[in-house]
């Protein structure tokens, strides 16, 4: 790569510029010499030139946003200028190949994205080229560290800008979701449409995080954090009132909701203590068993019905027990060894309860008809009228999963900064040196489990009632291989990071029913390949020394080289 | 009494086939400390490897005659299960040596799921179990009152010869000796002029080399293949690994014999009976890693970062 950039570094910028048009010629030619089965794809576009740029739509229109972007980056003032060309050329090639790839499958072969039939269309390799240009001119510019402002904001302006930010947010997660449309038989495009807009958010997400804006909004909503958390409480709970709002997407968002949960729960035990659980779904499971058997269900094992806070008390208590017993191996055993400990204890969990142990778990045959919950007479799983707007089915669940993952992210915000938080991370860099300053490291360890384990088993809870059937094949390893890839894609102790893993590994199947069949390969490969190119995640815990990056290629600590230049400020000062 | 005695011989012939997998576990933890999760698999996809050679490559009179067969069939599940181990010890754990400790470990987990579901999805019918043809001599051995199969005959001669025969290389040869001293301390061995990355490929190509070995006679024995198979026994032979103590050849072998003889008599005579063989393994593992977490024959577990 080295010598490839000094060879085309006095071409650098022409080099950008030319890749930045292409992109936008890209946008303007068409994609498809055919018609596909159930119409162009996709918006009825991909045949035409379009001579008028604002016509543009779908795919096609966020190439043609990359392209104008990648223009008005290498002439305005931007901070990172290279980095984020860089970033908004990987959008490029991404949108380019994914939108690329399916047009030649689905087309049967080049042909389709050639010349055929004496139809030309030229877009994808285009937006590949310039894609790929702009790349390697931004490279060959130097890309610099990621900008830092220093910008003081006073307090009114600040909350200002944090409700707009907040509120964008809520847009893009509405965005993100509908992006594609249902995923299914009725619908083949959703899958590369998705993930095509995805290849563009990211591009899109790189650019804004190299000029330094997101690590600025960060900081400014950790600066004011009760305000931050009640705007996004509040723009999480205005989600039903935007394009997300039907009784599909409320669904996926409420099973995210569950997910994110619990992934927060695990983030206690492996982020913050280091602690490898590879069975921690189970606890999810003991207390959806738990709920489920408390419900009054036909099949339950006791004839009585608490009200469901009860019953998700009980839930996070047996939870609780539960792992304090699996993680009180954790006295003696560590590392690896520990991981396989907890596996074990997963699969005896998953073994007891499909032979039915105790009459408790109804064994293959599952626990059917959990009641849906209520409240003052409004049924959660039917729809809901506020005032004269009427929310579709399930809103009431996805408020009640909001109202969790916030309780969950309280939970895990105040502890990571307690005191046993900080013996947490201190036993997870380094166990002999946190014993040595006079941490009870036996008692904190069984205490992150048990925490961790306690908030499963209320994510379980809720679980129980939301889907009405609990069975065992919810909850077996691959589940819990599942919730610890997406704590590790998402970024360890980190909890944006978290709820961002559990909803891209949990709405990428929603929207790639056509390819389900190859799912898990998929996760298996993408699992492999994030160790080796992203082990710190997507949104790394700034708080944290980088783990599993263990040094970027300069020999620094990858969260240091961040850290940088605001640290060579206050040494000036 | 007789139950006994023929569960008893049951649990030997299981414990031979978890004898070659534990050996392929212990050996790559021994020299760089990784639990090689996807080793199960690669068992999984040598007895694939040996059903396919059977399937499509053999011509029917070949098919006919076990003593032709079955060694075609082997070499067919050996070269499958060592090329699959060599691409992933290639482009999955080498990039990765210096990494810290918990990203190996999740690699290994990625490649056991990609691995399992390549096979489910790319191998003709392999969503549900898939027969395994008879390729060895039918019929039992009849010993008073116990009988077993001379395909379990054959797994209980084939384990033991095959790990005395690896022990005997690890102790005696010189690519052994290289083997040994990357263990003890890979950072002196480079010193004395050992290749670290020629002794890692050995151990890997030798575990599953011993893994295909199991691949096969395991589908000759339970006369069918799936693709969990890999996942469960994997485990076993993990337990078996860390029972014996990580690291030691001979404690890996009597592990395995050992966790054989809990699955059947534990099946047989504990309540719930084969339904819960299985969690009478994992309490074995969990007592053995809290109580003796160094196994019966491996050394004190030295300080790890």
């Amino acid at each position: 790569m080295n010598k490839v950039s000094n060879i085309v570094r006095p071409f650098a910028r022409p080099l950008v510029l030319v890749g930045g048009v292409l992109l936008i010629v890209a946008a303007l030619l068409p994609w498809a010499t055919f018609v596909l089965n159930e119409g162009p794809y996709p918006d009825k576009a991909t045949l035409q030139f379009f001579d008028a740029p604002f016509a543009v739509t779908g795919f096609r229109f966020h190439l043609l946003l990359l392209g104008l972007l990648v223009l008005i980056a290498s002439f305005a003032p931007v901070p990172s200028r290279a980095r984020v060309l860089r970033a908004l050329g990987w959008g490029g090639l991404l949108v380019s190949v994914i939108s690329g790839l399916f047009i030649t499958i689905e087309g049967g072969g080049l042909g389709a994205i050639t010349a055929a039939d004496g139809a030309t269309a030229f877009g994808a390799l285009v937006g590949l080229v310039g894609g790929a240009a702009v790349i390697l001119g931004a490279i060959a510019l130097g890309v610099e560290p990621p900008a830092h402002w220093t910008l003081k904001l006073p307090t009114a302006a600040a909350y200002a800008v944090l409700v707009v930010v907040f509120v964008l947010v809520l847009l893009g997660v509405s965005l993100v979701l509908t992006a594609g449309g249902q995923g299914g038989a009725a619908n083949p495009y959703a899958g590369p449409l998705f993930l095509a807009f995805l290849g563009f958010a990211a591009g899109a997400m790189a650019a804004l995080s190299a000029t330094g804006a997101i690590r600025f909004v960060s900081e400014l909503s950790e600066k004011h954090r009760i305000f931050s958390v009640v705007v996004l409480l509040l723009c999480a709970l205005l989600l039903p009132f935007t394009d997300a709002g039907s009784e599909y997407w409320m669904t996926v968002a409420a099973n995210i909701g569950i997910y994110a949960a619990t992934a927060i729960g695990l983030n206690i035990v492996v982020g913050l203590a280091g602690l490898l659980d590879l069975g921690y779904v189970a606890f999810m499971g003991i207390g959806a068993l738990v709920a489920a058997n408390f419900s009054g269900a036909a099949a339950a094992a006791f004839g009585v019905h608490l009200p469901f806070p009860v019953a998700a008390v009980i839930a996070a208590v047996v939870a609780g027990i539960f792992g304090a017993i699996v993680g009180s191996p954790t006295l003696r055993v560590r590392g690896d060894y520990l991981a396989i400990v907890t596996l074990a204890f997963g699969e005896i969990f998953t073994r007891s309860a499909q032979n039915n142990i105790g009459g408790l778990t109804n064994g293959a045959n599952a626990i059917p008809g959990i009641p849906a919950l209520s409240l003052f007479g409004a049924d959660f799983n039917k729809s809901f009228t506020l005032g004269s707007i009427k929310l579709p089915a399930g809103v009431l669940y996805y408020v009640l999963i909001v109202l969790l993952v916030a309780l969950v992210m309280t939970v895990f915000a105040n502890l990571k900064f307690s005191r046993i938080g900080r013996a947490w991370i201190a036993i997870r860099e380094d166990e002999d040196a946190a014993r040595a300053m006079g941490i009870r490291t036996g008692q904190a360890k069984i205490l992150a489990f048990l925490v961790g384990a306690m908030l499963a088993g209320l994510a379980g809870a809720v679980f129980a009632h939301k889907n009405g059937t609990v069975s065992y094949e919810s909850f077996k390893f691959l589940e819990s291989v599942t919730l610890l890839a997406a704590v590790i894609l998402g970024g360890m102790g980190s909890i944006p990071g978290a709820v961002l893993g559990a909803s891209l590994l949990f709405v990428l199947p929603e929207k790639l029913r056509e390819f389900s069949e190859y799912r898990l390969l998929i996760f298996g490969l993408a699992l492999v390949l994030i160790m080796r190119f992203r082990p710190q995640g997507l949104v790394p815990d700034r708080h944290r020394r980088a783990e599993l990056a263990d040094e970027d290629v300069g020999g620094a600590p990858v969260d240091e080289v961040h850290e940088v230049p605001g640290a060579v400020k206050e040494a000036k000062a | 009494m007789s139950i006994l005695l023929q569960q008893l011989a049951n649990g030997v012939v299981q414990g031979g086939l978890i004898a070659l997998i534990a050996l392929g576990y212990t050996m790559v933890y021994g020299i760089i400390q990784l639990i090689n999760f996807a080793h199960g698999e690669i068992f999984m996809v040598g007895a694939y490897g040996s059903l396919a050679t059977y399937t499509w490559l053999l011509p029917q009179g070949i098919k006919d005659s076990w003593v032709l067969s079955l060694p075609l069939m082997l070499l067919g599940g050996v070269v499958v299960a060592v090329v699959i181990a060599l691409i992933m010890e290639r482009f999955a754990y080498r990039p990765l040596r210096n990494a810290p400790r918990l990203a190996p470990l999740i690699t290994a987990l990625g490649i056991s799921v990609a691995l399992q579901e390549a096979v489910r999805t790319f191998y003709p019918d392999a969503t549900s179990a898939l027969r395994f043809p008879r390729v060895f001599a039918e019929g039992n051995l009849a010993l008073g009152p116990i009988s077993v199969p001379w395909s379990g005959v054959l797994i209980i001669v084939v384990s033991i010869v095959l790990s005395v025969l690896l022990q005997v290389y690890i102790n005696r040869s010189r690519m052994g000796r290289a083997m040994r001293a990357t263990a003890q301390d890979p950072d002196t061995a480079k010193l004395m002029g050992v290749n670290p990355d020629r002794v890692i490929v050995l151990t890997f190509v030798l575990g599953a080399a011993l893994a295909g070995v199991a691949g096969l006679l395991y589908g000759s024995y339970i006369t069918n293949v799936n693709i969990d198979m890999g996942f469960q026994t994997g485990i076993f032979a993990f337990t078996a690994a860390v029972l014996g103590g990580v690291g030691s050849i001979r404690g890996a072998v009597i592990g395995a014999f050992i966790i054989g003889l809990v699955k059947t008599i534990g099946g047989q005579y504990m309540p719930g009976g084969t339904q819960y063989d299985y969690v009478w393994i994992f309490v074995v593992l969990i007592l053995v890693l809290v109580f003796r977490p160094q196994g019966l024959f491996g050394e004190p577990e030295r300080v790890r970062a």
